[in-house]
């Protein structure tokens, strides 16, 4: 059912959004909201966040795996401490610092996302791997499976579900945060909504707060479903 | 065979959990490594498939030191069951007993057999249980996937970590019964861990009592341990009822009274195979001074409270 149900909400709900945006659309609004104008917004957006969250969960995962390791345990706490620290700075100022190495453009966004979205990866990789019963792993491990074994057959299915919800919290955010990309000139959906305040033209500000809103639900369904679909459990 | 030559291991400073153990596990019996917790049972029982690495001494298997085998081969030719179960949440029963066999390769068709051959073993009908989940089951079943897990591979050594703590008193015995039911056709070289001396009493063919600083106390038979207790932390540890226990492992045939039965006798008899508890039984809910020992009809002799006592002397203190 929520295969189903949510998608087509979504898109009947873009649809809405679109149509009201040209019925009333007058003079300038009419450039700004052309359905062109609004897809490479949608499209900058999307690769914003998927660039950024894609590079976060490549660092983050292994991040956590790795500080979950026997070897390595110690480094757990002060790993997700600066992580922690990372993620109490202001995401304006992430870009602003971002900025001021590399400059306007797209890739100062991706490292500003990327940074504030690698936290909740890496604290629930490393919790959900932390909370696999040790009893488990024990038990694998004295069954003669090799630690890598271990790590792929037990204790990553296992936390599973707590990881992927760290990668939704992250990637759900992300599309928010995504709407600041337009002040160092990385474009996306926060264009339309500078636009609309700088120019008073709210319906153009609406479309685009609406459409980040929706694009925010469409990840979060999208990843909840995805998690769904992979999640291990014993065959029926 | 497994043997452990000064096995010891030390954590930090302070005592040792194990200290210098030293003894034979003879091919197809059972061993139990019994003792209060802190007595080094458990870190004995891992030293085998290396789960712990001694600190000083060895562990070696049919002559081999397990140290100079990969732990990964050595693991996946001993059989485990830990306390807590350890089944894979994420497998249902049949992935779970599968899980040596998959690491080992073997066809599919081989391994779906084996499986279905094992839950049967352990009593559990495949059809049904094939495909529960591990939380779908009692605790006592779990306990049977773990130890069906344990053997898929027909693993010659089982090393067992309290197989039936986390079951109600019911369940566990019915459980020992089938361990023993199944070690009289398996003949697997066992090492069990217990805390419960009854139980190391009823499952081992011998008995090793490790104390507090993992010092080994005594190593003998059931009946060793419970006749000759080597030293005062070991009669302590038996407890007051040795006695009353000691009857259960002497064969009435062993305290046959001199003089015969008296042709004609009526009263209490019992079996060629009674126990002396069987015996002191049929003596407590009877007025009679003696028991006869009856087989196939006939009198093999009588058994009084004064054979028991001689029987009780010869066999070790009284």
């Amino acid at each position: 059912m929520r295969l189903v149900i949510m998608p087509l909400a979504l898109a009947a709900a873009t649809v809405l959004v679109v149509v009201w945006a040209h019925r009333g659309a007058v003079g300038a609004e009419a450039g700004a909201l052309a359905t062109g104008t609004l897809a490479v917004r949608v499209r900058e957006h999307v690769v914003l966040c998927a660039v950024s969250t894609v590079l976060a969960v490549a660092v983050a995962v292994p991040a956590g795996v790795a500080a979950t390791r026997p070897a390595l345990r110690r480094l757990g706490p002060p790993l997700l401490f600066v992580a922690n620290v990372g993620q109490s700075v202001p995401t304006i100022a992430v870009l602003a610092l971002a900025f001021s190495v590399t400059g306007i453009g797209f890739r100062t966004a991706v490292i500003g996302l990327w940074a504030y979205s690698v936290l909740p990866v890496l604290r629930n990789t490393v919790a959900g791997l932390a909370g696999v019963d040790p009893s488990t792993v024990e038990a694998a491990r004295g069954m003669g499976m090799s630690p890598a074994q271990v790590l792929r057959r037990v204790e990553l299915p296992l936390a599973w579900p707590v990881l992927v919800a760290g990668i939704r919290t992250a990637a759900v955010v992300n599309v928010g945060t995504a709407a600041l990309a337009t002040f160092v000139g990385a474009g996306g959906l926060g264009a339309l909504i500078t636009v609309g305040l700088d120019n008073q033209r709210d319906r153009i500000l609406y479309t685009g707060a609406a459409l980040t809103a929706l694009l925010a639900l469409a990840v979060d369904w999208a990843i909840a479903t995805l998690a769904e679909l992979t999640h291990q459990r014993p065959s029926r | 065979m497994i043997r452990y030559e000064d096995a010891t291991k030390r954590y930090g400073a302070g005592p040792p959990a194990l200290d210098r153990l030293t003894l034979d596990v003879p091919a197809g019996e059972t061993c139990v490594l019994v003792g209060p917790s802190g007595g080094g049972k458990t870190t004995a029982l891992k030293m085998v498939n290396r789960l712990v690495e001694p600190t000083s001494g060895r562990v070696l298997i049919d002559g081999r030191d397990v140290a100079s085998t990969d732990p990964v081969t050595l693991r996946r030719g001993i059989g485990y069951v830990i306390q807590q179960v350890g089944l894979f949440p994420h497998l249902d029963v049949a992935a779970n007993v599968a899980t040596v066999p998959r690491l080992l390769g073997w066809e599919r068709r081989r391994i779906d057999a084996r499986v279905d051959e094992l839950l049967d073993l352990v009593g559990l009908e495949p059809a049904t249980y094939r495909h529960r989940r591990p939380d779908e089951l009692s605790g006592g079943q779990r306990q049977r996937v773990g130890v069906a897990r344990a053997l898929a591979a027909d693993p010659p050594i089982l090393l067992m970590d309290e197989p039936f703590g986390a079951v109600d008193p019911v369940t566990r015995a019915r459980l020992q019964d089938e361990f023993l039911r199944l070690q009289r056709t398996l003949r697997r070289t066992v090492v069990l861990v217990t805390h419960d001396i009854d139980e190391a009493l009823r499952l081992g063919d011998r008995l090793a009592v490790l104390a507090t600083g993992g010092r080994l106390e005594q190593y003998g038979t059931p009946a060793d341990v419970l006749a000759r207790p080597a030293t005062p932390f070991v009669a302590g540890f038996v407890g007051a009822g040795r006695t009353l226990r000691r009857l259960d492992l002497l064969a009435a045939t062993d305290a046959l009274a001199p003089s015969g039965p008296t042709p004609g006798a009526r009263g209490p008899a019992v079996g060629p195979t009674a126990t002396l508890a069987d015996v002191m039984a049929a003596l407590l809910t009877s007025d009679a001074a003696a028991v006869r020992v009856v087989d196939d009809g006939s009198a093999r002799g009588i058994v009084t409270l004064d054979s028991i006592r001689a029987a009780l002397r010869a066999d070790g203190e009284p």
